[in-house]
């Protein structure tokens, strides 16, 4: 176990590592921030030290071992933006996202598992056909789409949910909702193929011949043996939503997390604060790849030390 | 079935009543951006203001028209000297953490923002603040560079801070200043909360709090207000007028225009510059795109209150057909013309320029559109060398005095203009240092009719600020756009 | 971008069956035919997925020739005609069917013009991701070894790459266009490609029909063009196509969010994003195209996933077997007969 956990660790180190040269390299390729960050009427020599205050000015092997240094020591910097440190207001708006991210794929998880056993229970049956079709019809709607109508009928129509911001429990459904139907279709379609699987195996028909109770078989020995593939699904969709997914829905619902801040970053030429956001989110997903392979060995011992 | 649902929700949202706030005398105010810091002196930025305005105050203020008028200061400042201006403060007043405002406040004040350690975004403003220096308690004197006839309009912008508050570490991010409204918490990414200060030396404000959320999207905040959500919302599009609750469209700060080259180009003949003012309805544009909420621009850059407006001057008429000959007399009919533009930066910047090439190719030229990324539209901007014949700008003018506008687009050292007329450079240098006000008024008078005549740049609009309202809220907006909370109330 | 059909880790929560490639030795003709003829009536005994292979059918058609069907030029402004609604509401006309935006251009000319932007964009990430993907893979699982191991590390490592927000960046620092669109989605897109390839190939390195192919002295690249890419091709194809719905919608978002299509080229997804200002004045702009990207999205799925029942054969004996126990007649049938 140790050896699989310091086999991941330095895996992701390297993930981590990589990154950072993608950033790097990235950013020295960009325009002119100097031009961009200074009002119209600034001075040449403003404009001079301004590139010094950036490090622009020095050979670029130096520039990445400072790079590099920084990212070590997880400071970026200030925001070219809001002129303080851009870890700060990493700090700040971190768990905004984390509460989206848990609550969506929570939200998803606890629809779509009970939803997915009940398509499987009758193939091909009316139940499953409509769970199909809706959850097609699910993957197919756009995100941003489905959030500015969600905004239009429950906050601005029926008046029940606010349109955006943070705030109390309210304020998450809508968002959540919007960043859940994705995975929540995904994740239904994974658990109805997992369960019809389970459900056409031998050890069903011996214990149903043996007179378990029919919600003992599927609920108790189907779904445990149908839990890895369905857990290793529902880990994948939290990656997913905390590497960068949340952007769409936070933007649709101005909800304050790192999507949003990266794409106000974008919009004002802040690279300082962009790049940070992307070094911490590579981290963030390192860190979860890392938990998720642990768990998944916990419960599963026979997965690969070397997981694919 | 989903056009359904948006059809009913449109005539819903047409139909909205807004539920009512928690507290009466509460209100909630969206703006389109979070500030990056509540220094009263660090940043150039509109989130910053729209909050600050309440907090702090300054020396000179202006009534809703624009017109200057006292703040802080007892009585008219007086020119002492061609480099110094003194200026007596109303006595008793105090910060809100109860250091007392006096003369020593100014200096500390002007001192900071002249600090190049401070590096404040705001000193374009203040280019000529050299110093201040105590009198007494309640006389200060404020020291220029050189010659500054409108130091008095430059300080209707500066805030004046508490020395002792403004050394404190947190003092970026809980404000201290005079005004009616003192702060009170801040939540990052989300909200700030402001309340009414008791012991104002003025009158005190009818709205007890404000809480200020950050909405980029305008159509966020437009959802947000019909949803009953928030009182007020800026920068309304003026398509929504008519579905909000209340909507209050003023005049602003802002006037698109078209910076024609006079110096190279087809655009060198004065002929073809005037025949491409004459081919733009600009009426047109002011009722259709922006349904109403814009002035035809007056030929001039300048607003009806600002110093150096020329009243004899006026807007180019729409006329196709002296637009057309005076182009076929200049043997320019069907000739290519760029025009240079960006898009997202302004209120309808696309639009506009599409609009305005629209009317040109009408007009017999032929128009090559190229719009630009912000960062590369600054490129061609700044590009004195190679600059296009024409070239799409927003200028706004926050002293509502000529020299801003005028420097920096009429004067041929100016970074936005493309002309090489030296007795404009002249007139507006002039201007910028002489204290004689009806010398300095005559002198723009003119350099307006120069630049008119002269057709530098395609005058088009003066855009309004429109705020969309809930029902409850009274306010009359001003033509800075400031929005003072002591300004407004709530019926019920 | 938001909404994979498939996320990259789709291989290790599904292994990839391999389908002993029978015929793969032998392609006769009338084997071939036969094929096609089933693939066909097995088309037509799945509703949804002929519907949607009929829109997808239409779509391209009004793409190829959207500047003879639009009825107007899509960029042609009238600001007088501005935000006018369809047809069937007050102050509609036949001249804009579904209406005009806030410029005054014709939203249904904007949509058919839009459906060259998304299939496009779709097409050219599926082939260039696809194409360097699969290349890729061949050789990884070919060549074996340390090219192997070279190979999956650096699959692996991009796998862990917060790679939506890598390609915002990359838009930002290169400026987003049509084809930066493509490069960037396909950046983030190939490594699927690879793994599936991969493991196709190394499942069947060791089958003994490659073993003796190789074995009579066959060159490798007849080994790979006879018999390992026609066991490759069912698992690719619908691959490819969930990657194509995934790209679709995440062109979209992209544009959506100001990173995609520049104007004035016309996308829906940029379409949806200009309209939302006006969401409260002029629902149909945002409608339409929103439903012209669930509607296409739609039509792709359903083909896949008609296709992956298809061209799996698991999947497909659970279908025969549930279509047997479901219709008594067709059981009946199929007794006389015998499957297949």
């Amino acid at each position: 176990m140790s050896r699989f956990v310091v086999h991941r660790l330095w895996q992701g180190v390297i993930v981590v590592f990589c990154v950072v040269v993608v950033v790097f390299v990235l950013t020295r390729l960009i325009g002119d921030p100097v031009r961009v960050m200074l009002p119209l009427e600034a001075t040449a020599d403003q404009r001079a030290l301004f590139e010094a205050q950036l490090g622009l000015d020095r050979p670029i092997w130096e520039q990445f071992l400072v790079f590099v240094g920084d990212a070590v020591a997880l400071d970026f910097g200030d925001s070219l933006w809001q002129r303080r440190p851009a870890m700060e207001i990493i700090a700040e708006r971190l768990p905004a996202t984390l509460i989206l991210t848990f609550s969506a794929i929570g939200l998803a998880v606890v629809v779509a598992v009970p939803l997915g056993i009940l398509a499987a229970l009758k193939p091909e049956g009316l139940f499953d056909r409509v769970v199909v079709l809706v959850s097609l019809i699910g993957l197919s709607v756009p995100q941003f789409w489905l959030g500015l109508l969600f905004i239009v009928l429950f906050a601005v129509q029926l008046g029940w949910l606010p349109t955006s911001g943070r705030g109390g429990v309210e304020h998450v459904i809508l968002p959540a909702l919007t960043l859940a139907i994705p995975a929540m279709t995904r994740i239904i379609m994974v658990v109805r193929s997992t369960m019809m699987d389970e459900l056409n195996r031998q050890y069903v028909k011996t214990l149903r011949a043996k007179g378990l109770l029919e919600w003992q078989v599927v609920g108790v020995h189907a779904l445990r043996n149908a839990a890895v593939p369905v857990l290793t699904l529902c880990g994948w969709e939290l990656i997913r939503a905390l590497s960068g997914y949340t952007v769409v829905v936070e933007t649709v619902f101005a909800w304050p997390g790192l999507g949003l801040t990266a794409i106000q970053a974008i919009e004002r030429q802040d690279l300082i604060l962009l790049q940070a956001i992307v070094f911490v989110t590579a981290i963030i997903v390192v860190a979860v790849n890392l938990i998720l392979d642990i768990v998944y060995k916990a419960i599963d011992p026979r997965i690969e030390l070397k997981a694919a | 079935m989903m056009s359904n649902w948006l059809t009913a929700a449109v005539c819903a949202a047409a139909l909205v009543t807004v539920p009512m706030a928690a507290h009466a005398q509460d209100i909630v105010i969206a703006i389109g951006s979070e500030p990056t810091t509540l220094d009263p002196h660090a940043a150039d930025d509109g989130g910053e203001k729209a909050v600050n305005d309440n907090v702090y105050e300054t020396l000179m203020t202006r009534d809703a028209d624009g017109n200057l008028d006292l703040g802080l200061a007892a009585d008219w400042p007086m020119q002492i000297d061609p480099t110094t201006w003194e200026f007596t403060l109303r006595p008793g007043i105090r910060f809100h953490n109860g250091e007392p405002l006096n003369a020593e406040a100014v200096v500390f004040s002007v001192e900071r923002m002249i600090d190049p350690d401070l590096n404040s975004e705001q000193l374009s403003y203040y280019s000529t603040l050299a110093g201040a220096e105590a009198v007494d308690e309640l006389t200060v004197r404020i020291l220029t560079s050189g010659p500054d006839p409108i130091l008095p309009a430059r300080m209707y912008y500066f805030m004046i801070a508490p020395p002792g508050a403004s050394t404190h570490e947190d003092f970026a991010e809980a404000p201290v200043g005079t005004g009616p409204y003192r702060f009170v918490s801040w939540d990052r990414g989300s909200e700030i909360v402001l309340e009414a200060n008791p012991d104002y030396w003025g009158d005190v404000p009818a709205i007890d709090g404000v809480t200020y959320r950050f909405i980029e999207e305008s159509g966020t905040r437009l959802s947000a207000l019909l949803a009953g959500e928030v009182d007020l919302i800026t920068n309304l599009l003026p398509e929504f007028m008519e579905q909000v609750p209340q909507a209050a469209s003023q005049r602003g700060l802002e006037h698109p225009i078209v910076i024609l080259n006079a110096d190279d180009g087809v655009t060198a003949d004065v002929r073809v510059r005037q025949a491409l003012n004459y081919a733009i309805d600009k009426e047109a544009m002011a009722a259709v795109l922006f349904e109403g909420a814009a002035q035809v621009e007056q030929g001039q850059l300048l607003g009806p209150t600002y110093f150096g407006f020329n009243p004899a001057i006026t807007a180019y008429p729409y006329d196709p057909e002296l637009a057309r000959t005076l182009l076929e007399d200049a043997g320019a009919l069907g000739e290519e013309i760029t025009l240079v533009s960006t898009a997202g930066r302004w209120l309808k910047d696309r639009e506009v320029t599409e609009v305005v090439a629209g009317f040109w190719q009408a007009a017999g030229m032929d128009v090559d559109v190229q719009i630009y990324e912000f960062d590369e539209y600054l490129t061609r901007l700044f590009d004195r060398e190679t600059r296009a014949e024409a070239i799409f700008v927003v200028s706004g003018n926050e002293l509502l005095d000529a020299d801003r506008s005028f420097s920096a687009y009429y004067s041929m050292d100016g970074f936005g203009a493309s002309n090489s007329f030296t007795e404009l450079r002249d007139w507006i240098d002039q201007a910028r240092t002489e204290t004689d006000l009806p010398r300095r008024q005559a002198l723009y008078h003119e350099a307006v009719a120069f630049a008119h005549e002269q057709a530098i740049m395609a005058w088009l609009l003066n855009i309004n600020n429109i705020w969309g309202m809930s029902a409850r809220l009274q306010w009359q907006p001003r033509v800075d756009g400031k929005m003072f909370v002591s300004t407004m109330s709530v019926t019920e | 971008m938001s909404q994979d059909v498939d996320l990259p880790a789709a291989s290790t929560v599904e292994p990839v069956k391999v389908e002993p490639a029978a015929d793969g030795l032998r392609a006769e003709a009338p084997l071939a035919e036969r094929r096609a003829e089933s693939i066909w009536s097995e088309l037509l005994a799945d509703i949804p997925g002929l519907l949607g292979a009929v829109f997808l059918a239409a779509l391209v058609i009004v793409a190829l020739f959207a500047p003879w069907i639009a009825p107007h030029d899509p960029a042609a402004q009238n600001i007088i005609l501005r935000l006018r609604p369809p047809v069937w509401m007050d102050g509609g006309s036949w001249a804009h069917i579904l209406g005009t935006d806030h410029l005054g251009r014709d939203v249904l000319s904007r949509i058919l013009h839009g459906s060259r932007i998304s299939l496009l964009v779709g097409l050219g990430t599926v082939a260039l991701a696809g194409g360097f993907g699969v290349l890729i893979g061949l050789i990884a699982g070919y060549a074996g070894g340390r090219t192997d191991a070279f190979i999956v590390a650096v699959v692996d490592i991009q796998i862990a790459f917060p790679g939506l927000l890598l390609a915002l960046m990359i838009l930002a620092v290169v400026g987003p266009s049509t084809m930066t669109v493509i490069v960037v989605l396909a950046l983030n897109g190939w490594m699927v490609y690879t793994r599936i390839t991969r493991s196709i190939v190394l499942g069947l390195r060791h089958t003994a029909y490659v073993e003796a192919a190789e074995m009579v002295g066959c060159r490798p690249g007849r080994v790979l063009w006879r018999h390992l890419l026609p066991n490759l091709a069912s698992p690719l194809l619908t691959l490819a196509t969930l990657e194509f719905a995934r790209i679709v919608l995440a062109e979209a978002a992209l544009s959506f969010l100001g990173l995609g299509v520049q104007p004035p080229a016309t996308s829906w997804g940029l379409d949806v994003a200009q309209g939302k200002d006006y969401m409260f004045r002029a629902w149909w702009l945002v409608t339409f195209p929103g439903i012209a990207i669930a509607l296409t999205v739609l039509a792709i799925n359903l083909v896949a996933s008609w296709s992956r029942v298809t061209s799996d054969p698991l999947e497909r004996e659970k279908r025969f077997a549930r279509r047997i126990i479901g219709s008594p007649g067709l059981r009946a049938r199929m007794l006389a007969k015998g499957p297949s």
